[in-house]
């Protein structure tokens, strides 16, 4: 009699451990995931609706409420269409928005009504992510130097940002990526705001001039990232990019990492295309040909073998002809 | 000393050896960025991409130079093959560097002052020097300024055609390279032909 008992008190408890885990961070990685439901969609949708009644450039100049903080407004704006593309599209803005900004008006430490407005961290969904990025992030030159101020959305912003695996194509995701870091390194007044705080306050370098050392540097700008030479190799296998963002003592300086057959264009910003490619026509790394031609890494290799087999014959022929004509001549010498 | 001709002046020659001493150079250079691979000997790749930029410049450069003084000069004559049995002419030539070369016949068309190119040269040099230079030059220039470049063709980065003509030029040139300092060992004596490009004066 006790057998049956003692198994239901396993399962229980079993079933018990799973919903701990499950409500855990790391069993929350889908936390607030956009839902595939009807019902649940139109709700979001409803939600969301309320909040972007004021929070988007439209409002702004035309305020729904009477009485409104314009100022305060105009620094808490959102673009929907970007929104509804980025990789958090879908989720209802109180998933992230919680405490005081779920009523109106928002209670928070700013805000006429006081009381607690906060916005969850990356980590309280990303926790497994954010356990690998988080130590990487604290070696790179951004924390080193800034460190409380710098976190996930100085760079990535939560409403916009699109993973590499859902861009897919190169052409975007560099666009997207490269734009984040000269968002500051290209603008004075965005690299003040966290450069000018330092001691000796640092002045943002032309970014033309210190790369000046690069070919073609505006073609590499729009073909590549700026991470594919400022990280380094990922140490961690489910993050393609390093965290640790290298500053110009540390940053890749050695062109053939991807100028060589063994590109790492291929396992950095093609991982998502290169899967598909096909050695078509003999071409090294295809995948990358739709959008640029790497030299050293994109050649044909039936080109390739043409032009030394050319060449080869050329000099075994003159290397043949010289050695009978030397033969000749000591054939004809000793005949005399 | 009846025996010599004097056939190439000054600038042909200075001409001569800075557009070797280039196209020695970009080879060298040019190799090393298309084969690019850490476990290979080449040139490091930035110090190549640098040296071939400014050596191709410069080629372009003197390639402008040898054009105009060319015209000026009227030496582009030289380059004309001459009706009258021109492929008679060739067929002779080759047919001396096939066979009587190795018995000791003598050059069948030896270079003189109005003709210093026998009728082989005449088509080959014609060949490298205005056709496969400037596709190799202009290729070169666009893979500079890429934005010359046509921005797609067949589904493929346009540069991809640019550069694939620029490295089969470049190999024909190279071959033509080999060939032709090896021929140059082909004078009365193996150092004449050599001679005849630093002193204009040529041995018969």
């Amino acid at each position: 009699m006790n057998q049956p008992l003692n198994r239901r008190t396993v399962g229980a408890v079993l079933l018990l451990f799973a919903g701990l885990l499950a409500t855990s961070p790391a069993g929350a990685q889908t936390k607030g995931a956009a839902p595939k439901d009807p019902e649940t969609i139109a709700q979001i949708q409803a939600w969301n609706g309320e909040c972007l009644a004021c929070h988007t450039e439209a409002a702004l100049h035309k305020p729904p409420r009477p009485g409104m903080d314009i100022k305060a407004l105009s620094e808490a704006l959102t673009d929907p269409a970007k929104y509804d593309r980025s990789n958090h599209a879908g989720m209802a803005c109180k998933t992230c928005h919680v405490g005081g900004y779920r009523d109106w008006p928002h209670k928070g430490p700013a805000q006429a009504v006081p009381g607690k407005a906060e916005t969850l961290d990356c980590n309280e969904c990303h926790a497994q992510k954010s356990w690998h990025v988080d130590a990487q992030v604290a070696k790179s030159v951004h924390s080193k130097n800034l460190s409380e101020k710098f976190t996930c959305s100085t760079c990535h912003d939560p409403h916009v940002y699109q993973t590499a695996a859902k861009l897919k194509e190169p052409a975007k995701i560099v666009a997207q990526d490269n734009g984040m870091c000269l968002s500051c390194h290209q603008s004075d007044e965005k690299f003040a705001a966290f450069g000018g705080k330092l001691t000796p306050a640092k002045k943002r370098p032309d970014i033309d001039a210190i790369h000046a050392w690069l070919p073609n540097t505006k073609l590499h700008w729009n073909a590549v990232r700026c991470v594919e030479c400022h990280t380094p190799v990922s140490p961690t296998r489910t993050l393609a990019i390093s965290h640790e963002i290298l500053g110009k003592d540390k940053a890749q300086r050695d062109c053939v990492t991807c100028h060589s057959q063994d590109s790492a264009l291929r396992t950095g910003l093609y991982r998502h295309v290169a899967e598909t490619e096909s050695a078509e026509l003999g071409f090294l790394n295809s995948a990358v040909l739709g959008n640029s031609y790497v030299i050293g890494a994109t050649r044909n290799t039936h080109l390739d073998r043409f032009g030394l087999v050319l060449i080869g014959l050329v000099f075994a022929g003159v290397l043949g002809h010289g050695l009978i004509r030397i033969l000749a001549a000591l054939g004809r010498r000793s005949v005399k | 000393m009846s025996d010599r001709v004097f056939i190439l002046p000054l600038w042909i020659r200075l001409w001569h050896w800075t557009n070797a001493a280039l196209i020695l150079l970009l080879t060298i250079t040019g190799a090393s960025l298309h084969f690019a691979d850490p476990k290979l000997p080449l040139v490091p790749f930035e110090l190549s991409a640098r040296i071939h930029d400014i050596a191709g410049l410069a080629l372009a450069a003197l390639y402008l130079v040898f054009v105009v003084a060319n015209v000026v000069t009227g030496n582009w004559w030289q380059y004309v093959p001459k009706p009258g049995g021109f492929v008679e002419r060739c067929k002779n030539q080759i047919v001396f560097y096939c066979w009587g070369i190795f018995r000791g016949a003598p050059h069948p068309y030896p270079p003189t002052a109005e003709a210093n190119f026998n009728s082989l040269q005449q088509i080959i040099y014609w060949i490298v020097m205005y056709l496969l230079m400037p596709i190799l030059i202009v290729t070169g220039l666009i893979f500079l300024w890429p934005d010359f470049a046509p921005k797609r063709v067949m589904g493929m980065d346009g540069l991809v055609p640019v550069a694939l003509l620029h490295y089969l030029t470049a190999v024909l040139i190279v071959s033509f390279m080999i060939a032709h300092i090896y021929l140059g060992t082909t004078g009365t004596k193996v150092s004449s032909l050599f001679k005849m490009m630093i002193t204009g004066w040529h041995e018969h």
